[in-house]
């Protein structure tokens, strides 16, 4: 079994990395952050007995995509299951948001997600398994991270249709709708400052990417993890858009207000002590 | 006051509680102390805290994730170019106390399960980078008594199946005993210390919701810091005492599983080969 992962250093996708080396799967990892790819590797390679290629590349970079597509070429790699798990969250308000920084997230969650699983599932055996990592937020219009939410329920429509249109060449596609993943101690003081709801609707990271990989090769099409994000999504349809995103808005804005407070509070304790500012962060204090 | 300002003692989570207690200790019996802290910010703030009382304070601290192998190395580096350029000191003891607790399964830069690669690996391979150093010197490592209700989970060492935070830290702190054993029968004079109920900030760091309550409570009948400090400072003035496991200055009882070689040389083996190291080759060199 050949599985390619993107977003593969860090988070879910090294979370997903590690499950599919538990399986005994060979995986191809790919990210832009060359130096925790090699981390990732060297600890895979310690624990089990797989074959394990790492190619560094941002794939919203053409030239990149090329040269890994070449790469892969000159392996002769074919592949069987593809995980779709790099995506981008520039969390704020539309205008609070240097263009840029969403034009980004389009181009992470949607164009270089469309681009690279074209050219894996051109070079896939048979039968073949994607998953497409959208959200909870998918589900929901959500004031203050419009453009997220937006790209997640791109992928999430466009991984049902894909799916039903390659059925027949046996493809099957899995959409994971996760809630909050605490992947690393910044997202659990987001969590954190969400409150009761924050905590309640984070899924866990071992479960998630364990079953998301049972489900996509029984070929199940979409996987909300969680009864409480289940209830949530079940209780959204019954409920009109315009009144769902004034609901979503008033509590993101109480949180957020939450978090930036305390992320603000220990900023403005850094520029007290003046000497931090010349700091080599690694260095003797 | 002694002065023994030749000889070092490097301390790994030294910028609050326990850590900052047991610096402030070594201190006042007159040692020389490298610092460790996860953050640049709070090394300079328990660096300024000292220099307030003691501006000549023999005491320099170093930023370093320890969950992180790579950073392990580039500390090692960093603490041995600290001793060419400061000759006339000696590395005397290495206090492995670094260590916290998270609600939630994450994994490391090298895909480990966060508190088994902080709480275990991080001491145990920044041991083995200080073996060239320490020739007489001790190590001691900051167990807990939790640590006596416990096994090894050798089908599942990292919990990936259904992860559980004191399960998680229990297993990590009976790995620093059953690593201490190991290390006296290679002849590194090592001891571990159970520090008790200690009012610190552990539950607090990486929590979320009900666990931080229940800490926030359990700790208000704990004790100050500065009491288990007392046998470090106790370990390191007689590096040849007899014990392994101290609680208050005196020899106490730990978990029998420690006394199963075969368990405590299994442990040693995965711990090699989770940091690519052999200790075999270093002690021979």
């Amino acid at each position: 079994m050949n599985v390619f992962i993107t977003g593969a250093a860090g988070g879910l996708g090294r979370a997903m990395a590690v499950e599919c080396a538990k399986r005994g799967y060979n995986i191809v990892l790919t990210d832009c952050d060359e130096i925790h790819l090699v981390q990732i590797k060297n600890g895979l390679l310690r624990q089990y007995d797989i074959n394990i290629e790492i190619i560094v590349c941002d794939l919203t970079n053409k030239e990149d995509v090329d040269t890994l597509i070449k790469k892969i070429d000159f392996l002769n790699l074919k592949f069987d299951m593809m995980l779709n798990i790099a995506g981008i969250d520039n969390e704020g308000a539309f205008m609070s948001r240097k263009y840029d920084q969403i034009g980004d997230i389009v181009k992470v969650n949607v164009e270089a997600t469309l681009h690279i699983t074209y050219e894996i599932l051109n070079r896939r055996n048979t039968p073949f398994n994607i998953v497409f990592v959208s959200s909870l937020a998918s589900q929901f219009p959500m004031p203050l991270k419009a453009t997220y939410a937006a790209s997640k329920r791109f992928l999430f429509d466009f991984a049902l249709s894909l799916g039903v249109e390659l059925k027949e060449s046996k493809v099957s596609v899995l959409t994971l709708c996760p809630g909050g993943l605490a992947t690393n101690p910044t997202v659990i003081e987001a969590i954190d400052a969400q409150g009761f709801f924050g905590k309640a609707t984070t899924n866990r990271l071992e479960i998630v990417s364990r079953k998301t990989i049972q489900k996509a090769l029984r070929g199940d099409t979409v996987y909300f993890p969680g009864v409480l994000n289940n209830l949530f999504r079940i209780f959204n349809n019954l409920l009109p858009r315009q009144m769902v995103a004034n609901l979503i808005h008033r509590r993101w804005v109480k949180s957020q207000a939450k978090w930036l407070n305390t992320n603000n509070q220990s900023m403005a304790n850094m520029v007290k002590t003046p000497i931090t500012q010349n700091l080599e962060t690694k260095g003797v204090i | 006051m002694k002065n023994q300002t030749d000889k070092l003692v490097i301390v790994t989570g030294s910028t609050s509680g326990i850590g900052f207690a047991i610096v402030l200790k070594l201190l006042e019996s007159g040692y020389s102390v490298i610092g460790v802290g996860s953050k640049a910010e709070s090394c300079q703030n328990a660096k300024i805290k000292i220099t307030a009382q003691n501006p000549t304070a023999p005491v320099v601290f170093y930023n370093a994730n320890l969950a992180n192998q790579q950073e392990i190395y580039a500390l090692a580096h960093n603490i041995k170019e600290y001793l060419t350029l400061n000759p006339n000191l000696k590395l005397h003891c290495l206090i492995n106390n670094a260590g916290g607790v998270r609600d939630w399964y994450m994994t490391t830069s090298e895909g480990y399960e966060y508190q088994f690669a902080l709480n275990h690996l991080s001491g145990f391979l920044l041991t083995y980078l200080m073996v060239p150093l320490l020739k007489d010197g001790i190590v001691i490592f900051t167990a807990s008594s939790s640590h006596k209700h416990t096994r090894i989970h050798w089908q599942d060492i990292m919990f990936q199946k259904w992860y559980f935070v004191l399960s998680a830290y229990k297993q990590s702190k009976l790995c620093n005993v059953m690593t201490v054993k190991e290390l006296n029968k290679r002849g590194i004079k090592a001891f571990a210390v159970d520090p008790g109920l200690v009012k610190t900030d552990i539950g607090n760091k990486g929590m979320t919701g009900i666990t931080r309550w229940f800490w926030n409570i359990h700790k208000k009948s704990g004790t100050d810091p500065e009491i288990p400090a007392q046998t470090y400072v106790y370990l390191c003035n007689r590096p040849k005492s007899l014990g392994l496991y101290y609680y208050n200055s005196k020899i106490a009882s730990y978990n029998k599983e420690v006394d199963k070689d075969s368990e405590t040389m299994r442990l040693f083996a995965l711990s090699e080969k989770l940091c690519g190291i052999s200790y075999k080759e270093r002690i021979s060199s």
